[in-house]
C-alpha cells in the first residue's frame, strides 16, 4: 500500500491541483495567523527581556522605584547588605534624537568603575574622556552603521526642553549579550547621564549581584526590608511578569484572534479533505474491492492528510513571519507608546514554533480529516462505488444538530449569569460557545432558508434550492464564512464603538487649544520635564488665556503600577477634562481641589475593586500614601489605569518638580494654527511638541488605529480562508454533481445558464454566511464589549453602529463570494453531456 | 614603593586623553608635614601604605602578617563641571590582607570605588579623615584612614571574607625620606620618579578578627606614602620591592624594576641607621639573589619565594624567607590584577632570625603592563 501510495502520489496531486492547493492553502493560512501571532506576542516581551539582559545580565535582582526615580543615597544600603557581593546603579532615560522623527535612544548611565561586565574593551583613554567629555556615549555599532555615525562624531539629542549635545566616544555592541538587546541603547557615565539629561540625586535602578550560596529570597526580604516601600527588589523574571501582566490582555486577544483564524482554517481542511475523498472514492472502492482493507484505506487517506499538512505547514510558516514582520511596527509603537514597553527590533523565531507551527498544521489537518477519513474507511465496497449521498445524512441530523447548538449557547450563557460574571475569561468562554454553535445551528437553518425558495425555473432560485439539497457541503462552507463574517463584523462593531466612545471622551476631555510637550515625553519619561521659565514664558504669549498644567508620572498601588496625574483642578472650566461617571460635580472636584483628595479611572476602579469613599495607596518616596477617592470617572487608558489630583497635593506627597506637558487656552477669536506656528517659530531651538487640538486628536486616533492594526490583518486572513471556502465548496459541488450537470446540459441548458447557476450558488452561501455572521457578529461584539474589554481593560464602551464599514464589509463579502465563485462556474458550465453515466439515466 | 599603583592594570583606560594635565615629581619639592599625609591632587597616582607584623596580646604563639593600603587614583586633575554627586576625579581603592602564620591562612579583601561623597574619598587638612570608603558590598560600614596627630588609624571590614582590622599606630622612629628630598627615580626618564617617604618603624596596637574571631594585636608596622605622576619607563613590566625591619634597629628598603626580558631595569635602596639616618644606596652596593620560587595554583604565575640579599658596605648577608608561600592577592574588582604581597622573615645563612618585613612582587605571570 506504501508503495501505491508513493506511486499515485503525482497522478493525484496533478488531477487535483486546485483542491490540493486549497487544503494547502487553508492549513497556510490557518498555520500563518497563529504563528504570526505567536512571533509578535513572544517578541514584544523578548524586546523587555532582552533590554533586561543588556543592562542587567550580570545581576541577581534589581531595585526598582514605586516611583519612576529613588534616591541614589539608597546605593550604599544596598552594598551594605550581607549577601551582597556586588551593586551598581543605574540612571536610564530616554531620549530624542533632534531631527529624526520618534527616534529615541534608551540612554543608560551606569557608573563606570562599578565592578560591572561590559560587552566593551576600552581604548587608553576611554575612561577619562567618558567622565569629562560632555557628552560622551558608547552607542551600538548597528546604530552607528544605520544613522553614518562614527566614533569622534556629534549628535543632538533632547530629554524634557533640555538639548544636549552627545559625542561618540566608543561602540559596544550590546547585542553579543543579549541578541535581542536594542540598537538604540547608548551608555554614558552615570555623572554626564544625570547632570546632561537627568536629575541630580535621583537614580532608576539598583543591579546587584549576590554573594555565592546567598539564600536569594532571604537576601531580597531583607533588602526589601531595609530600603523601605518607596521601592521594590525584584528578579529578572518578576521583572519579565510585570511586563508580561502588563501585556497580557494585549497577547491574549491577540492570542484569541488568531485562534479564531485557524478555527476558519479547520473548516476549510474539513471541506477540502471531504471535497477529495469525494473525487477518489470510486478509487477507494476499487481498492477495497480488490483486497485492501479498511485500515489500509484510512492509512491512505490519513498520509495524503499529514503530507498535506506538512506542505501546509512549510507554506505557513514563512507566511507568518511575513505576516509578523509587516506588522512588527505597529504593534512595536503599540508596545512603545501605549504600554510603554520596549519596541520590538527584530524578529527571533525559536524553535519551539516550528514545533508548534508543525503541530497545529499537521494536527490541524489531521483534525479535519479525521471524520471523513473514517467515514470514508467504514463504507463497504458497493457504496463506494455508488452515487454519493453523504448529504442526506446531514439532512436527517440538521435538526438534532441545531438543538444542540441551541443548548449549548443556553447553558453557556446560563452558566455566566449564574457563575461566570466574577471569573475573568468568562467572555471567552462565551465567545467560544458561540463560535461553536452558530456551525452547528447551519445545516438547520440552510435546510429551512433554502425550503422556503420556490423554484419557477433554471436561474437564481434553482441556484439558492440545490444549496440545501448539498446539506453537508454546503454547510461548512457557510459556516466557516459565517464565522469569518461573525469575527470581522463583531470585532468591527467593537472598534467601531470604541472609536466613537473614545471620540466622545476626547471631545469633552481634551479642550484646550494648544498642546505643548516634548518630543522625549512618552508616559513614562519623568525626566521629559518642561523648564519653569519655558512655562512661564509660554503662559506669558500674547492671547493665551489660562493655562493647564500637567505633572504625570508611574507611581505603585500595591503591586499595580498607575499613572498618576497631577493638574490644577481649580482651573475654571477644567472639570470637563474628567467626565464623571457619578456623584456632584462640584462637590468633587471642590474635594479634590481641597482636601487633597484624587480622582481614579474607570479603568483603575474597576481593576483595584475601588469606588468614591475608599482610598487609593500609593507609594511615595516617603512611604505609604493613602488618597481619599472623591469620584470616578471615564478612561480609556491602558495597563493598570490612571488616577488625577490637583498638582500641589501631588507636590505635597511627592515633592515639587517639574512638569511635563501644558495646555495653553486661547482668546475668543484667536487663530490656533497661526499662534501654534508663532510658539513653533519662537522656540524654534526648544525641542518641543506643540499641536493644537486637532492636531493633537488626529495624533490620539493614530495610536488608537495602530492599536487595532494587527486584529484587522487576522480578520482579512479569516476572510480570506472563508472566501476560499466558497470556491472550494462550488469545486466539489461541481464535481459532486457532474452527472446532475450532465443532465442539465443534455436537456438544453446552455454553459451561461450553468456559469450563472454556480455564481448563484455562491452568492447565496455569502448570503447565508453573511446573515449568519451579522447575527453572530453582533453577539460577539456584545460579550467583547460589555464582558472581554470589561474584564481585562475595565473600559466602557457606548454601544454605537459603524454603519458605514460594516456596508462596506457586506458588500466585500459579496463580491468575494461572486470571485470565488467564478472559477468553479467556469469550470462547472464546461461541463459536457457526455459526462452522462448509466447510473443516472 | 613605586610599585603599587601601578597595580591598577585597568588604569590603562585612564590615560591623559581629555586635556588632563599632572605634575611630575620633583627633585626640588617643598615637603610640609602634617599636610603632605593629606592628598596631593595635582599628581596622578598616590598611595598609603601599611604592612607589619602583630601579635595575639593574649597567645603570643598566634601571629599575622597584614597590609593596609588605600589607592587615590588620579583620572582627571580637575573635577568636570557636572550637575551630578557622582562625579569625580579620582578612584579609591583600597587593599587589605591578612596572613595567620600559625593557620597558614591568607585572607584579601579590596573595595574600589569612585571618589564621591557617597562612596568615598579623600580629607583636607586639618580633618583627621586622610581617605575613606564604603566597606566592600556585602559589609556594613567604612575603611577609614586617618591622622591621630602623630602618625595613622585605620580600619576595615569585609563580612564576605571574614576580616576586619582596627590599628592603633605612634611613630618608633622618625619619617624618612626616600631618596635625596625624598625624590625616589624609577628609570631613567626624566618623570619616572616620585615624591616619597616612610615610617619605617610604627609601634601598633589595636584588633584583628579573622573569620569572626576578634584578636587584640600588638607589632610594628611600616608605612608608605608615595605620589607622582608616570613613574614607569616604556619597558618596565614589573618590580620587587623589600621593606625589611632588623632586630638590631636597622631597617632596609630595596625595589628594582623589571624589564620585559626579565633583566633589572633600575634600582635603588635606602638604609636606615638605629638613630633614622638615611644612606641611599645605588645599584652596586647591594644585591638580590632569589634562590626559590613558587607556583600559584590561582593564576600560575610563578614568583621568586626566597632571596640572599647582600649589602656590600654594611658587611650584611641575609637570607629573606616568607612566612607563607601562599600570600598572594587576587583581586576580583579588577581584571588580572593579582601580585605577591606578603610577610617575611629575615635570616642569617645560618638561619638565624634577625628580623622581619614584607616583600612585594608585581608583574609576574601577566602582560598587562601597570600604568603609573
Amino acid at each position: 500500500m506504501t508503495r501505491y501510495f508513493v506511486r499515485s502520489l503525482g497522478a493525484h496531486l496533478r488531477g487535483g491541483r486546485s483542491l490540493y492547493f486549497l487544503t494547502i492553502f487553508g492549513v497556510a493560512l490557518g498555520v500563518a495567523s497563529v504563528i504570526c501571532i505567536q512571533i509578535i506576542n513572544r517578541n514584544a516581551l523578548a524586546a523587555f527581556r532582552g533590554g533586561i539582559q543588556a543592562v542587567s545580565g550580570d545581576a541577581d535582582f534589581s531595585v526598582l522605584g514605586r516611583t519612576p526615580t529613588f534616591p541614589e543615597r539608597l546605593y550604599p544600603e544596598v552594598l551594605a547588605e550581607k549577601g551582597v557581593a556586588a551593586a551598581w546603579p543605574i540612571y536610564r532615560i530616554d531620549v530624542a534624537v533632534t531631527d529624526r522623527e520618534a527616534f529615541f535612544l534608551d540612554v543608560v548611565g551606569f557608573d563606570f568603575f562599578a565592578p560591572v561586565r561590559m560587552p566593551w574593551k576600552g581604548q587608553r583613554g576611554d575612561i577619562s574622556n567618558a567622565l569629562a567629555k560632555h557628552g560622551w556615549v558608547a552607542i551600538t555599532p548597528q546604530l552607528a552603521e544605520e544613522m553614518g555615525w562614527a566614533v569622534g562624531d556629534a549628535f543632538e539629542v533632547s530629554s524634557g526642553s533640555r538639548r544636549a549635545r552627545l559625542v561618540v566616544g566608543a561602540l559596544v555592541d550590546f547585542q553579543r549579550v543579549s541578541p535581542v538587546a536594542s540598537r538604540k541603547l547608548a551608555v554614558m557615565d552615570i555623572a554626564q547621564a544625570q547632570s546632561l539629561l537627568g536629575r541630580r540625586g535621583q537614580i532608576h535602578q539598583i543591579d546587584i549581584q549576590a554573594a555565592e550560596g546567598t539564600d536569594l529570597p532571604a537576601l531580597i526580604s531583607r533588602l526589601q526590608a531595609r530600603l523601605g516601600p518607596s521601592v521594590q527588589v525584584l528578579t529578572p523574571e518578576q521583572r519579565e511578569n510585570l511586563a508580561a501582566g502588563l501585556l497580557s490582555a494585549f497577547r491574549l486577544n491577540l492570542t484569541a484572534l488568531s485562534l479564531i483564524s485557524l478555527f476558519v482554517g479547520l473548516f476549510l481542511v474539513y471541506s477540502s479533505t471531504q471535497a477529495l475523498l469525494v473525487r477518489r472514492r470510486s478509487e477507494f472502492g476499487l481498492l477495497r474491492s480488490l483486497g485492501a482493507t479498511r485500515r489500509q484505506v484510512f492509512g491512505l487517506i490519513l498520509g495524503e492528510v499529514i503530507l498535506l499538512g506538512g506542505l501546509g505547514v512549510a507554506l505557513g510558516l514563512p507566511l507568518g513571519y511575513w505576516a509578523a514582520e509587516a506588522n512588527v511596527g505597529v504593534v512595536s509603537a503599540t508596545l512603545s507608546n501605549v504600554y510603554l514597553l520596549e519596541e520590538i527590533e527584530s524578529l527571533q523565531m525559536p524553535l519551539w514554533l516550528y514545533v508548534l507551527a508543525a503541530l497545529i498544521g499537521v494536527g490541524g489537518a489531521v483534525a479535519g480529516a479525521l471524520f471523513p477519513a473514517l467515514d470514508m474507511s467504514r463504507k463497504d465496497t458497493k457504496s463506494l462505488l455508488a452515487v454519493f449521498t453523504l448529504h442526506e445524512r446531514v439532512g436527517s441530523m440538521a435538526f438534532p444538530l441545531f438543538v444542540t447548538g441551541t443548548s449549548i449557547l443556553l447553558g453557556t450563557g446560563l452558566w455566566f449569569w449564574l457563575f461566570g460574571w466574577d471569573w475573568r475569561p468568562a467572555g471567552f468562554v462565551l465567545g467560544i460557545a458561540l463560535l461553536i454553535a452558530l456551525p452547528l445551528f447551519t445545516p438547520f437553518l440552510v435546510q429551512r432558508i433554502t425550503g422556503w425558495i420556490r423554484v419557477r425555473g433554471f436561474g437564481l432560485g434553482y441556484s439558492l434550492k440545490s444549496l440545501g439539497v448539498r446539506l453537508q457541503t454546503t454547510s461548512f462552507a457557510v459556516s466557516s464564512l459565517a464565522i469569518a463574517v461573525t469575527m470581522l463584523i463583531g470585532i468591527t462593531l467593537m472598534i467601531g464603538s470604541f472609536r466613537r466612545t473614545v471620540e466622545v471622551w476626547v471631545n469633552s476631555s481634551v479642550k484646550a487649544d494648544i498642546y505643548v510637550s516634548t518630543p522625549s515625553w512618552r508616559g513614562r519619561q519623568s525626566e521629559a520635564t518642561l523648564d519653569d521659565d519655558l512655562v512661564s514664558a509660554l503662559a506669558a504669549h500674547p492671547g493665551v488665556t489660562a493655562v493647564d498644567r500637567l505633572r504625570k508620572f508611574f507611581v505603585y498601588s500595591g503591586e499595580q503600577r498607575i499613572s498618576l496625574a497631577g493638574v490644577d483642578m481649580g482651573l475654571s472650566g477644567g472639570e470637563t477634562r474628567f467626565p464623571l461617571l457619578g456623584g456632584e460635580t462640584s462637590e468633587v472636584f471642590r474635594k479634590v481641589r481641597d482636601d487633597g483628595a484624587v480622582l481614579i479611572g474607570e479603568t483603575l476602579a474597576r481593576k483595584a475593586g475601588l469606588g468614591v469613599g475608599d482610598r487609593l495607596s500609593v507609594f511615595g518616596p516617603g512611604g505609604e500614601v493613602k488618597l481619599p477617592i472623591a469620584g470616578v470617572y471615564s478612561d480609556y487608558s491602558p495597563g493598570g489605569g490612571l488616577a488625577a489630583l490637583d498638582i500641589r497635593t501631588m507636590n505635597r506627597h511627592f515633592g515639587p518638580g517639574p512638569i511635563h506637558s501644558l495646555a495653553l487656552y486661547l482668546e475668543a477669536g484667536q487663530d490656533t494654527e497661526r499662534v501654534v506656528d508663532e510658539l513653533k517659530a519662537r522656540y524654534a531651538g526648544t525641542p518641543l511638541r506643540i499641536r493644537s487640538n486637532r492636531r493633537l486628536r488626529e495624533r490620539i486616533f493614530k495610536i488608537f488605529d495602530q492599536t487595532f492594526a494587527v486584529t484587522r490583518l487576522l480578520q482579512a486572513m479569516s476572510l480570506l480562508i472563508a472566501v476560499c471556502g466558497i470556491t472550494l465548496t462550488l469545486l466539489i459541488l461541481a464535481r459532486e454533481r457532474i452527472s446532475e450537470l450532465a443532465v442539465c446540459r443534455a436537456v438544453g441548458a446552455i454553459r451561461q445558464q450553468l456559469f450563472w447557476i454556480f455564481v448563484g450558488k455562491g452568492v447565496g452561501m455569502g448570503l447565508l454566511g453573511l446573515g449568519l455572521g451579522l447575527v453572530g457578529g453582533i453577539a460577539l461584539a456584545g460579550i467583547l464589549i460589555f464582558v472581554i474589554t470589561r474584564a481585562y481593560f475595565g473600559w466602557t464602551i457606548q454601544v454605537y453602529w459603524p454603519w458605514l464599514p460594516v456596508l462596506q464589509q457586506i458588500f466585500t463579502i459579496l463580491a468575494a463570494a461572486v470571485l470565488a465563485s467564478l472559477y468553479p462556474a467556469l469550470r462547472a458550465s464546461q461541463t459536457p453531456a457526455t459526462e452522462l453515466s448509466r447510473d443516472d439515466m | 614603593m613605586i610599585c603599587r599603583i601601578g597595580l591598577l592594570v585597568f588604569l590603562l583606560l585612564a590615560s591623559a586623553a581629555h586635556g588632563v594635565e599632572w605634575q611630575p615629581a620633583r627633585r626640588d619639592y617643598s615637603w610640609s608635614f602634617p599636610q603632605d599625609h593629606w592628598a596631593r591632587s595635582g599628581y596622578r597616582t598616590e598611595w598609603w601604605y601599611f604592612t607589619g607584623h602583630l601579635t595575639s596580646e593574649e597567645e603570643p604563639r598566634q601571629r599575622f602578617g597584614y597590609q593596609f593600603t588605600f589607592f587615590r587614583i588620579g583620572l582627571l586633575s580637575e573635577l568636570p563641571d557636572l550637575q551630578s554627586s557622582w562625579t569625580t576625579n579620582n578612584v579609591i581603592m583600597g587593599h587589605a590582607a591578612i596572613s595567620d602564620l600559625g593557620s597558614g591562612r591568607h585572607l584579601f579583601s579590596e573595595v574600589v570605588y569612585r571618589a564621591i561623597p557617597l562612596l568615598g574619598g579623600f580629607g583636607r587638612y586639618p580633618d583627621p579623615v586622610i581617605a575613606w570608603s564604603r566597606a566592600p558590598a556585602g559589609t556594613d560600614g567604612e575603611w577609614t584612614l586617618r591622622w591621630n596627630g602623630h602618625a595613622f588609624n585605620f580600619s576595615m571590614r569585609d563580612k564576605a571574607q571574614g576580616m576586619a582590622l582596627q590599628l592603633t599606630t605612634r611613630p618608633a622612629k622618625r619619617l624618612v625620606l626616600q631618596g635625596p628630598n625624598g625624590f625616589s627615580r624609577k628609570g631613567e626618564g626624566p618623570t619616572a620618579a616620585s615624591q616619597y617617604y616612610s615610617f619605617t618603624r610604627l609601634l601598633t596596637e589595636g584588633t584583628l578578627s579573622i573569620d569572626g574571631e576578634r584578636v587584640r594585636v600588638r607589632g610594628e608596622s611600616w608605612m608608605d606614602k608615595e605620589f607622582g605622576t608616570d613613574q614607569l619607563g616604556a619597558d618596565q613590566v614589573g618590580w620587587d620591592w623589600f621593606s625589611l625591619q632588623l632586630q638590631d634597629g636597622r631597617e632596609i628598603m630595596l625595589y628594582f624594576l623589571r624589564n620585559e626580558r626579565g633583566e633589572i631595569d633600575f634600582a635603588r635602596g635606602t638604609l636606615v641607621s638605629q638613630e633614622g639616618e638615611t644612606r641611599y644606596l645605588n645599584p652596586g652596593e647591594w644585591s638580590v639573589r632569589s634562590t626559590q620560587t613558587w607556583k600559584s595554583p590561582k593564576t600560575g604565575a610563578t614568583y621568586p619565594s626566597r632571596w640572599i640579599v647582600e649589602l656590600s658596605g654594611e658587611n650584611l648577608r641575609i637570607v629573606i624567607v616568607p612566612e607563607l608561600a601562599d600570600q598572594e592577592n587576587r583581586s576580583h574588582l579588577v581584571k588580572n590584577l593579582f601580585y605577591w604581597e606578603g610577610a617575611v622573615r629575615i635570616e642569617t645563612a645560618e638561619g638565624g632570625r634577625i628580623g622581619r618585613g614584607y616583600v612585594e612582587l608585581v608583574g609576574y605571570g601577566t602582560r598587562s603592563r601597570p600604568a603609573i
